[in-house]
């Protein structure tokens, strides 16, 4: 082969090398993004987890003093047990929603009730639950962006020649659907 | 027909070729690098969880602070490096990295970060050569004394530092005796490069949160860069059998208080002790810190066990940029187009090569044919 013809091949095989190394790095680069989506949603679980746990302390906590507003007490107890770890992202995220504004709410009826304000536990209870609520937040926003980072992904170029390959979907949003904004379908269990 | 043509020729060629596929080589780990910070959600301190994460926030000084060696600005980290050529001759007369510990904050919250094997993508922050007549560039301060300073002073040192008028500090000439360097004077010509990673800096760092009881050397995490490898050191079999043998004989102690005594109690350094430190009855006896500043130095020097801490593990090594997510990622797919224009310089220089060896060209050394 003349000089000019190796030339050639080796142009053309470092093109093809560019090619298929930037064919590896996407593929990887989407593996890793569903994992870090994994990971951010485990994240979240957590603290729907967490905060499971400590409704029925202040639920209990609240009960007897709260004559006149138990409806709000209820909702956060029915809100927790609509809780389900195992349902989709957005019927987890209707409630999880739920719950956080039937908590905002029983927190400002707390607010009328002089005698609940002094008592320790259900202050340290409040302070917990507002840190879980915050925290909650926060690992909402990371997965939605993890989430949102994906989706981009797998729809850009070279990732989307590879999606259909690979059968990458686009991955939900912790976001409530709009049919289930208003109220979620929950029914009442007691426990 | 024949052209008559140096050797040099075919040596540019396959230095194109060389240097293009190094830079294409480069230009791999920026792409991959740029495409890790923009795939990585950005975390907040207050709500972190263990784990890969990226986070973003300014650096604060902790325990120590690093002296950088050419313009002897107080820092976390640094790497710089004195590159001397002379005639036909270059050479590294003084090269130096360094870390140390720092925390990141941001506006939930801070962070510990322990360096030690991070990778850093860290910009120049001096770049400069010596003059037409040797004469140094302006902006170099050579460092005069030790490279660690104690760390942040309390708020009202800080405030008072900043309103004191500082005489300007000249560079003299001698600063290349101070950092070990052997600087001839003369025809050499010097190039300057120091990168650093001050205090109040912005940052950008993707690695694992832990508990800071769950890393592998809590010892020495703190001290990072490639100059001194303290775990390297206790590796070494002699060093090791020195100190088996400095235990057993009794030369090194057991624990910090029998070896240091009042020197172990916190805050005795700086004057402020949080327990009645043993001394002679005729020495000044410093004022046992108030609760306030015993918490401080708590803060300051204990990590809990739980406490969660960005450092390198066996599997993911820290990734500390400097600047902004954006900022970073954009440098990094800088360095991978640059990367493809390699590419590009060595397919030039294989074309070049190759019509060069190609039969209308003739190599000659001294006017003898080689081709």
């Amino acid at each position: 082969m003349s000089p000019v013809g190796v030339a050639a091949l080796f142009a053309i095989g470092l093109a093809l090398f560019i090619v298929l190394y930037i064919v590896y790095a996407t593929y990887n680069d989407v593996v890793a993004l569903r994992q870090r989506i994994d990971k951010a949603w485990a994240n979240v679980d957590v603290a729907l987890k967490q905060r499971w746990d400590e409704l029925p302390n202040l639920v209990e906590a609240v009960r007897d003093v709260m004559a006149f507003e138990q409806e709000v007490v209820t909702e956060v107890a029915r809100l927790r047990a609509a809780y389900s770890p195992t349902a989709s992202i957005p019927a987890q995220a209707a409630v999880s929603e739920a719950t956080s504004g039937a908590l905002r709410q029983l927190f400002a009826v707390v607010e009328r009730y002089p005698s609940l304000k002094s008592q320790t536990n259900v202050l340290d209870l409040q302070n917990e639950i507002e840190r879980l609520e915050g925290i909650i937040a926060d690992r909402r926003e990371l997965y939605n962006d993890q989430v949102y980072r994906y989706n981009t992904r797998i729809a850009q170029v070279p990732a989307v020649y590879l999606a259909g390959l690979f059968g990458w979907q686009p991955r939900p949003f912790f976001a409530a659907l709009p049919s289930e904004v208003a109220r979620p379908d929950i029914t009442l269990a007691t426990e | 027909m024949a052209y008559e043509i140096t050797p040099y020729l075919v040596l540019a060629s396959g230095a194109a070729i060389a240097s293009g596929l190094g830079a294409l080589l480069r230009g791999f780990g920026g792409y991959r690098s740029a495409a890790r910070i923009s795939d990585t959600s950005g975390s907040r301190v207050s709500s972190l969880a263990a784990g890969e994460v990226r986070l973003s926030g300014v650096v604060e000084a902790a325990e120590v602070t690093l002296i950088s060696p050419l313009q002897s600005a107080s820092c976390v980290y640094y790497r710089a490096s004195v590159r001397q050529s002379e005639r036909n001759n270059a050479r590294d007369v003084f090269e130096e990295e360094r870390a140390v510990g720092f925390r990141l904050r941001d506006e939930t919250g801070t962070i510990r970060v322990f360096p030690r094997g991070a990778r850093w993508d860290v910009p120049p922050k001096l770049d400069a050569s010596t003059g037409m007549f040797g004469e140094e560039p302006a902006g170099l301060m050579y460092r005069f004394g030790p490279a660690i300073a104690p760390g942040p002073e309390d708020r009202e040192a800080q405030v008072a530092a900043l309103l004191a008028v500082h005489q300007p500090e000249t560079s003299g000439g001698i600063g290349g005796d101070t950092l070990g360097m052997t600087l001839t004077s003369g025809a050499a010509h010097r190039r300057y490069v120091e990168r650093r990673i001050e205090p109040g800096e912005i940052v950008t760092i993707i690695g694992q949160a832990l508990p800071f009881d769950q890393l592998d050397d809590p010892t020495f995490a703190s001290l990072g860069g490639s100059t001194f490898d303290p775990v390297a050191a206790l590796d070494d079999p002699e060093i090791a059998a020195d100190l088996a043998e400095a235990r057993a004989s009794g030369v090194l102690a057991a624990d910090t208080a029998s070896a240091w005594g009042n020197a172990a109690i916190p805050g005795f350094g700086i004057g402020r002790p949080t327990s009645v430190p043993v001394l002679d009855p005729r020495a000044a006896r410093p004022t046992v810190a108030s609760a306030a500043d015993a918490a401080r130095n708590r803060e300051l020097f204990e990590i809990a066990p739980e406490e969660l801490v960005l450092a390198s593990t066996g599997e993911m090594p820290l990734f500390i940029a400097f600047g902004t997510p954006v900022q970073a990622a954009g440098r990094e797919q800088g360095q991978f187009l640059l990367g493809l224009l390699g590419a590009v310089l060595a397919i030039a220089g294989a074309i070049g090569l190759a019509l060069i060896l190609n039969n209308g060209f003739t190599i000659t050394v001294n006017g003898v044919p080689i081709s």
